[in-house]
C-alpha cells in the first residue's frame, strides 16, 4: 500500500470516529489505553473487507475490555436474578424454570458468566485502570418504569426469560467477535477473549436448544428459519439483521474478492440439492457476524438505567 | 511412523509428479513430503508387497500455514458428517438427521470457504487426490457413537481455532476465522448435549477457574488427529508462531 494513502486513510478514520477516541479515555494512564495499538489491525481489516463498516472503528484495548465487562456484568445480573441469587427475579426461583435440567443449565451459564466478569474486572484493574460504576438493570426493558416494558413477564414466564437470554447470548457472541479485533496486539488478551467468546457461543446454542425443546422454532445456530424474537426498528433487532449476510471477502493476490457462495463454490452437496435460497440460508448459518461497539452499547442500554 | 500405507503400483506416476512439486508446495504454505502419499481412489485390490512408508504434511510458519491447518480440520469435519449422512445410524430420529444435514452443510461451506481463501496456496491443490481420513476409532453405527464422535471433533475444532487466534498475523483473517469458530462452538454445545444431557459447557471444556473455553496449540491438535489423518502432520512452525 502506498504510504501516503495509508496516512490519508488514517486521517479519515480518525475523523469518522472521534467520539470513540476521546482524550479522557487515554487519561486512564494504562498501557491498555493506547489508541494506536488497535488502529493498525482495525484499519487493515477495514480495507480487506469493505462491506464491514464496523471494522473501521478505532478503539483502545481498554475500551474493548470495558465493553466486554459491561456485557458480562449485565448477563451475570440477568442470570443471578433468575436463580434468586440477587433480588428482582422470579417469585419462586426454585420452580421458575419448570425443570431441574433447565435450572441446572442456567446455573452453569451463570457460574461461567460470573467468572468472566471477575476475570475481565481483574484485567482492567491489573492494568491500573479503575472500573466504571455498575449501572442499574431492568430486564423488562422499561428502564425502571420510564417507558413501556418490552419484556414485562421476563421473570414470570420462562419462555420470555429464555427469549431475552437468547438475545443477550447472540449479542454477546457478536460483541466479543467485534472487540477481539482491538486486542490482537496482545496475545494474552486476545486468547482470553476468543476463549470467552466460544464459551458464550456454547451458551447461546444451548439457550436455543432449550427454547426448541419448549416448542419454539429455533435452531442451535442462528438461522433464517428461526422465528423472529425482535421487531424491526428496535435496538435489539440489530442482532439479527446482520446474520443473514452471505457476503464474505478475502484477499486473493492482493485483490479483495467476494467469496462466490452463490455461484461457483461446490457447496450444494445434498441429495436432493437445495434451492438457491435454502443454500444461501445455510451459508448465513455457517458464519456468525460481529457487531460494532455502538450497536452492542445500544442493546445493553435497553436493559440499563 | 504415523501411517503404514499400501501403495498400489499405478499410483507411482502420481507420486513422482507430487514429489517434483515439493518445492512449490513449501512456498505455498504447506509441504507434502514423503516417500509415499495416500491417494484417493486407490481402491485397488492388488496386493503389492507392503512397504512401510511415512508420509508427512508440513505446515509453513505463517498465515497460509494456519489457514491450511484450519482447512484440513474442516475437511475432516465435512468428511465425517458426510459419512454419517450417507448411512445414518438406525436409531437416529428425524431431528437428528436434520441436525446432521445442517452440520454437514456448514462444514462443507467452511471447507470450501477456506479453500477459496487459500487459492493457489491450498495444500492439496497439487496433490493428485484427496487424503482419505480414517474414522475407524469411532462407532458410527449408533446414535450414541455418532454424537460422541461429533463431540470429539467439534471440541477439537473449537480448541484449534482458539489456539490459532493469537498466531494469526492478518487482522482480516482473524476476523474471518472468528466467524467460523463460534459456529463450531454452537455445534459443539449441541452435539455434547445430545451425547450427554447437561454437558454443553462441561468442566472438561470450560475451565472451572475462569470460565474460559478449551484451547490447544497446533501441536496438540495434530496429536489428536493421529488416528484420523494417515500423514504425519508437521506443525511445529505453526505452534511457534506468536
Amino acid at each position: 500500500m502506498n504510504f501516503l494513502h495509508l496516512l490519508a486513510r488514517l486521517a479519515t478514520l480518525d475523523t469518522e470516529h472521534t467520539a470513540l477516541t476521546q482524550a479522557p479515555r487515554r487519561a486512564a494512564l494504562s498501557r491498555l489505553g493506547q489508541a494506536g495499538t488497535a488502529l493498525l489491525p482495525a484499519l487493515l481489516a477495514g480495507l480487506a473487507t469493505p462491506a464491514q463498516a464496523g471494522q473501521k472503528e478505532v478503539r483502545t484495548r481498554l475500551d474493548a475490555l470495558k465493553l466486554i465487562l459491561k456485557l458480562e456484568n449485565l448477563q451475570n445480573a440477568f442470570y443471578s436474578r433468575a436463580l434468586g441469587l440477587l433480588p428482582g427475579g422470579p417469585a419462586n426461583p426454585a420452580t421458575f424454570f419448570g425443570s431441574a435440567a433447565t435450572r441446572d443449565a442456567i446455573q452453569t451459564i451463570q457460574s461461567q458468566q460470573q467468572k468472566h466478569a471477575a476475570l475481565y474486572g481483574q484485567l482492567i484493574t491489573n492494568a491500573g485502570s479503575a472500573l466504571d460504576a455498575s449501572p442499574n438493570y431492568d430486564f423488562t426493558g422499561s428502564r425502571n418504569g420510564t417507558q413501556p416494558a418490552v419484556y414485562p413477564d421476563v421473570y414470570t414466564n420462562p419462555d420470555t426469560f429464555l427469549k431475552v437470554a437468547q438475545l443477550l447470548k447472540d449479542a454477546s457472541v457478536q460483541t466479543y467477535k467485534g472487540q477481539a479485533a482491538f486486542l490482537q496486539s496482545d496475545n494474552y488478551l486476545l486468547e482470553t477473549t476468543v476463549r470467552a467468546h466460544s464459551t458464550e457461543a456454547r451458551h447461546a446454542a444451548h439457550i436455543r436448544t432449550l427454547r426448541r425443546q419448549r416448542g419454539a422454532t429455533v435452531k442451535s445456530w442462528v438461522s433464517a428459519t428461526d422465528t423472529a424474537i425482535t421487531t424491526a426498528g428496535s435496538p435489539q433487532h440489530a442482532v439479527y439483521t446482520t446474520e443473514t449476510n452471505i457476503n464474505q471477502y478475502v484477499s486473493l493476490s492482493g485483490l479483495v474478492t467476494r467469496v462466490p457462495f452463490d455461484s461457483t463454490l461446490p457447496i450444494n452437496v445434498g441429495t436432493p440439492a437445495l434451492s438457491a435460497s435454502a443454500l444461501l440460508a445455510k451459508v448465513a448459518e455457517a458464519f456468525d457476524e460481529p457487531i460494532e461497539s455502538v450497536t452492542a452499547e445500544s442493546i445493553l442500554q435497553v436493559f440499563t438505567y | 511412523m504415523a501411517a503404514d500405507i499400501l501403495l498400489p503400483m499405478h499410483i507411482t506416476s502420481f507420486l513422482e509428479r507430487t514429489l517434483r512439486r515439493r518445492s512449490f508446495l513449501r512456498a505455498a504454505g504447506a509441504t507434502a513430503a514423503s516417500s509415499a502419499l495416500l491417494l484417493a481412489g486407490c481402491g485397488s485390490d492388488d496386493d503389492p508387497t507392503p512397504t512401510n512408508t511415512t508420509a508427512s504434511l508440513t505446515f509453513s510458519s505463517n498465515d497460509n500455514g494456519l489457514l491450511n491447518f484450519a482447512y484440513l480440520l474442516e475437511q475432516i469435519e465435512a468428511t465425517f458428517y458426510q459419512k454419517v449422512v450417507d448411512a445414518f445410524p438406525s436409531d437416529f430420529t428425524a431431528e437428528d438427521k436434520a441436525a446432521f444435514i445442517d452440520l454437514r452443510d456448514h462444514e462443507v461451506i467452511h471447507r470450501e470457504f477456506l479453500k477459496f481463501a487459500l487459492g493457489s496456496n491450498a495444500y492439496d491443490r497439487s496433490l493428485p487426490g484427496a487424503i482419505i481420513f480414517n474414522f475407524s476409532s469411532f462407532t458410527l453405527t449408533t446414535r450414541a457413537g455418532v454424537y460422541a464422535a461429533a463431540r470429539t471433533l467439534e471440541d477439537l475444532g473449537v480448541a484449534a481455532y482458539n489456539g490459532a487466534a493469537k498466531r494469526i498475523a492478518d487482522a482480516g483473517y482473524l476476523a474471518l476465522l472468528s466467524k467460523l469458530s463460534s459456529v463450531e462452538a454452537r455445534h459443539a454445545a449441541f452435539v455434547r448435549e445430545q451425547a450427554q444431557p447437561g454437558s454443553f459447557a462441561g468442566p472438561d471444556v470450560i475451565s472451572a477457574t475462569d470460565g474460559l473455553d478449551v484451547v490447544k496449540t497446533p501441536t496438540e491438535v495434530a496429536a489428536s488427529l493421529v488416528s484420523i489423518v494417515p500423514l504425519t502432520l508437521v506443525v511445529d512452525g505453526l505452534t511457534n508462531l506468536s
